[in-house]
């Protein structure tokens, strides 16, 4: 017999584990409820430090998942305890019993709209940073006009107390480096400014991406958060920040303005939280029980977290969390169901 | 006879009421003598004292205003409505105001009653030597009635002192029900009493019953209706004919003169105070100082009663009780400075709790001279004041090109604020009303503007408000415009009301919007939409405008009702007022409004404040618009 697992989540997090749990032999089963597998990887272009095409990212992970079994366009109906496992009844209809869950319900962006001062949704040159790799992917947006003034905000909805979260979103920075050297290449002519508190360059190659975009794309870093955007006649912008280096208010007129919109914990996910009675922290995400050594797993006996329900994370942090997940599920079902019963049959076959 | 010229005299001579102690005292009146006394001198010292701390114009101020016939009548009106019929708690909690007034009204009434039957039956007992301090409050005790001789007048009276003294007892009744069950009488939060106020309160409840104890026990000798009459005639019936009352008088005694004394230090204070603060407020004094002068009348006229908890919109969450107006005063009181200085700079600034206040103590006023003690004097940069612009942006129009240069005075001068900047749908929107109602406009701070001070004024930072008004103020004159459009009611308030815009009138845009309906520049289309309107702290209780808006949006979709509306409406917790408030706090806050506001489940939360629109943006599940947004998209 062999132990269901069930997924909530079908972004990089909940394929990853899917795949690994697969191999190490367990039943499967992965409820999405949007139409699609791949999460915001599926939204994007290229992936920083190097440029990966991010669909290239998703074939490899969609392609190790066969035999696992995935729903999309489902929700989760109600989820209960049963034993030592869960009884869910999915929207279409059909009813599991899982062994283990684990909860990959990720991250939402932040909706730029409510950080009204920069005027997206009010002023025509105003996109967010999914806005742009969507044009990168398909070269369609009216509101990109051959702009040769490009400035990039960054920490739109992150750091920041008044919009309701306090925390990094800790991708924007080099998302940010990213799109801006991608923009430079896509307009030579440009001149492009980033706006930021800090540029926090943390990982590998990073600060190798920062370095490249002063030097070889001209990108000019200014330190100092935008104060508020105006929009002139012509429909070009005026942006007003301050840079802090300097300690001058500036003011600047620009052709597009793209937003750095930070991660916020998932709608959907808190509703499964709610349907689990998972705790929350303060920032909204779930709580795991030890930060250190006990990342994977939720507070509740059975339900494991992984990627960014937990709070900002890169790709390949993700994927490694989700790695981990499925070991820790492993672990898990081995210790609380023994395969008494397979051993039997294993020597039996054996012999 | 001089009986029939002079009915008074008569009733001097009136063999009806006789002396029963020729020495017209009895030891047990001591306590009361004393506890009144000391009452009396320490009031009389600290009026001496506030009038000395008020500035000379303030004095001046004070004394000219008792002259002046309409404000006198003001005072008077004032101090029936506010100090004995609590006519401002009877409004809103008919229950709490029944209370309030029993115990305030009846308690003044059995007073006067007190004196008058003194001066109809035995008036030689007014003068202070024959025992005028006390004679009137133990009269019952001192008089007796000649059996068979009582009039028609003497019960008459005997039925008033009985009737006020059945209406206090059942305020001191609701009153005792209240430190129990204070919900009945509709206080969620009751203030925590100090001990100074339990001796007082305790010896207050206990005073009337024991009145009427002892005037039941002496009702067969000194007169009584049907109440204490009645309580006569059961002593009579449970202890047999001859009744002991003496110690009764002497409880009674003892608990008027521990109250009276007591009084000073507690929160009874009020009962007096307030007729100084109630002068002081008509006469348009403001306090400049936290402590001194108008502010020391106004801190001791808060009888702590504690309708300002359960208005503050703080109170979302128990923790936050302590930063309470009513504690914050009483700390000023306490001279506590180290919670003084915590409590002023947590407040939001609604002015709720001034706007119920049964006697309209300006604790927000208290609270910004309070940080201005601190903020005023820090040092500033001042040179971002000459980023004030000097050319001023004006949209073309063609009648604009026939006009001669220079010639604003048709014009509207449009000045939208730095919140209005931060939430640019608003501008987008004036703009767009502008435009339809063929208005010729001037956008002043389009390039950029400083701030109208009034974030500044609330912070205590007075003179850099004064000095960035002065910029805006040259600003505004230069442009030669006649008429100020504002869509920040934090601008509006201090445009109003600190500016002093000579020949310049300053309106919010509501007012003036409404004003471009009625002329019928603008056509209005209404929509079947549920909309709810949120009352801005600065425009409702800042600046009175209630009506106008509402009128406005009656013709733009189906108005429904919030929780709370008018000056009792919750600030959206995003205020400038507050310094230290945490976005948490602020956020329970928000939530707490949001919740208020859409009891009646509306499409629409409409506001008409940069500030409030951004906060409950940013956390409502139901759409938030702007007032301007709502109309413009109405308007043909």
């Amino acid at each position: 017999m062999r132990n269901n697992v069930l997924i909530i989540g079908g972004g990089p997090a909940g394929l990853e584990a899917g795949a690994n749990l697969q191999r190490l032999g367990y039943n499967v089963l992965l409820v999405e409820h949007s139409n699609t597998l791949g999460g915001h990887l599926g939204k994007w272009d290229r992936l920083f430090p190097g440029g990966t095409p991010a669909s290239a990212a998703l074939d490899k992970l969609l392609g190790s998942m066969d035999g696992v079994k995935c729903f999309t366009d489902t929700e989760i109906q109600s989820i209960n305890r049963l034993g030592k496992s869960y009884n869910v009844i999915l929207s279409n209809g059909i009813t599991v019993l899982a062994d283990a869950v684990l909860v990959a319900t990720g991250f939402d962006l932040f909706q730029a709209e409510k950080k009204e001062e920069y005027g997206y949704g009010i002023y025509d040159h105003v996109i967010t940073n999914a806005d742009l790799e969507l044009y990168f992917k398909t070269g369609l947006d009216t509101r990109i006009n051959a702009p040769r003034k490009i400035g990039f905000v960054h920490c739109v909805g992150s750091r920041d107390e008044k919009s309701g979260c306090r925390s990094c979103s800790k991708v924007c920075c080099a998302t940010a480096v990213k799109q801006a050297c991608e923009m430079k290449a896509a307009f030579p002519d440009a001149q492009i400014y980033c706006f930021y508190m800090d540029l926090r360059m943390f990982g590998r190659h990073y600060e190798d991406m920062y370095l490249e975009a002063q030097r070889d794309y001209g990108i000019r870093f200014i330190r100092g958060r935008v104060a508020e955007v105006s929009e002139n006649i012509d429909g070009s912008l005026s942006v007003k920040a301050e840079d802090t280096v300097s300690s001058k208010p500036l003011k600047v007129s620009l052709d597009l303005l793209v937003l750095m919109a930070g991660m916020r914990p998932s709608v959907s996910g808190q509703r499964i939280g709610s349907l689990l009675g998972m705790q929350n922290e303060k920032d909204g995400y779930f709580e795991v029980l030890s930060e250190i050594t006990a990342q994977q797993r939720s507070s509740i006996p059975g339900i494991f977290l992984a990627g960014a329900a937990t709070g900002p994370k890169t790709i390949p942090d993700t994927l490694a969390d989700a790695r981990g997940a499925a070991t820790q599920i492993d672990k898990y079902l081995s210790d609380i169901f023994p395969k008494a019963k397979d051993l039997k049959q294993l020597i039996k076959t054996a012999w | 006879m001089p009986a029939n010229i002079f009915p008074i005299l008569a009733a001097q001579a009136s063999p009806e009421v006789i002396d029963r102690i020729p020495s017209s005292f009895s030891h047990f009146v001591i306590p009361f003598v004393a506890g009144i006394t000391f009452f009396l001198v320490w009031i009389f010292v600290g009026f001496i004292r506030v009038i000395t701390q008020l500035s000379h114009e303030e004095r001046v101020k004070f004394w000219t205003s008792l002259l002046n016939p309409i404000t006198a009548g003001k005072n008077i009106r004032d101090l029936f409505c506010d100090c004995l019929f609590h006519t401002k708690i009877w409004q809103r909690k008919p229950l709490l105001g029944y209370m309030h007034s029993a115990i305030a009204f009846g308690w003044f009434m059995l007073i006067v009653l007190g004196h008058i039957e003194v001066a109809l039956f035995v008036p030689k007992h007014l003068s202070y030597g024959e025992g005028g301090l006390f004679y009137p409050i133990f009269y019952r005790y001192f008089v007796w009635i000649r059996p068979g001789h009582e009039s028609l007048r003497g019960a008459f009276f005997f039925f008033l002192m009985d009737f006020f003294l059945l209406y206090v007892l059942t305020g001191i009744g609701l009153a005792m029900f209240k430190r129990f069950r204070s919900i009945v009488l509709g206080m969620r939060h009751t203030t925590k009493p100090s001990l100074a106020d339990r001796v007082a309160l305790y010896s207050l409840w206990m005073i009337f019953p024991l009145r009427l104890l002892a005037e039941s026990f002496t009702a067969d000798l000194s007169g009584g209706s049907f109440l204490t009459m009645g309580m006569n005639h059961l002593l009579h019936f449970l202890f047999g004919d001859k009744l002991y009352f003496q110690p009764f008088w002497w409880a009674y005694s003892i608990c008027l003169g521990t109250f009276f004394a007591a009084m000073p230090f507690s929160r009874y204070m009020h009962i007096l105070t307030e007729v100084l603060w109630i002068l002081f407020r008509n006469a348009g004094l403001k306090p400049s100082h936290p402590r001194k002068g108008v502010a020391e009348a106004e801190i001791y006229a808060c009888s702590s009663c504690g309708l300002c908890l359960d208005a503050c919109p703080m109170n979302v969450q128990k923790k936050n009780l302590k930063y309470s107006s009513v504690y914050f005063i009483r700390f000023l009181r306490r001279h506590n400075e180290r919670k003084i200085a915590e409590i002023a700079d947590k407040c939001l600034m609604c002015d709720k709790c001034h706007a119920l206040c049964p006697v309209s103590v300006d604790a927000p006023a208290l609270r910004r001279a309070q940080r201005q003690t601190t903020n005023d004097h820090l040092p500033y940069d001042y040179s971002y004041l000459a980023t004030v612009p000097v050319k001023l942006y004006e949209p073309a129009t063609p009648r604009h090109l026939e006009r001669d240069a220079g010639s604003n005075s048709s014009k509207v001068l449009y000045f939208a604020g730095c919140m209005s900047h931060l939430t640019p749908r608003i501008i987008k929107a004036v703009e767009d009303i502008f435009k339809k109602a063929g208005i010729e406009y001037v956008f002043a701070d389009r390039e950029g503007g400083i701030c109208c001070g009034r974030p500044l004024l609330l912070a205590g930072k007075k003179e850099a408000a004064a000095k960035t008004m002065d910029a805006n103020k040259s600003m505004i004159k230069a442009s030669g415009c006649k008429t100020l459009v504002l869509s920040c009611p934090i601008c509006y308030k201090v445009f109003k009301e600190e500016y002093n815009l000579v020949g310049i009138r300053v309106v919010h845009y509501t007012q003036y919007f409404k004003e471009l309906i009625e002329a019928g520049k603008l056509n209005v289309v209404k929509s079947q939409e549920r909309i709810v309107y949120h009352d801005p702290c600065e425009l409702g209780r800042g600046c009175n405008v209630y009506e106008e808006p509402r009128t406005v949006l009656r013709q733009v979709g189906n108005l429904v009702k919030a929780g709370h509306e008018y000056d009792e409406s919750i600030c959206c917790g995003g205020s400038l007022g507050s310094l230290t408030l945490s976005q948490n706090d602020r956020r329970k806050i928000t939530d707490a409004a949001i919740k208020d506001l859409t009891v009646a489940s509306p499409e629409t939360i409409v506001t008409a404040c940069p500030l409030c629109l951004k906060t409950f943006s940013e956390r409502s599940t139901v759409p938030v618009k702007d007032f301007a947004e709502v109309l413009t998209k109405c308007v043909a």
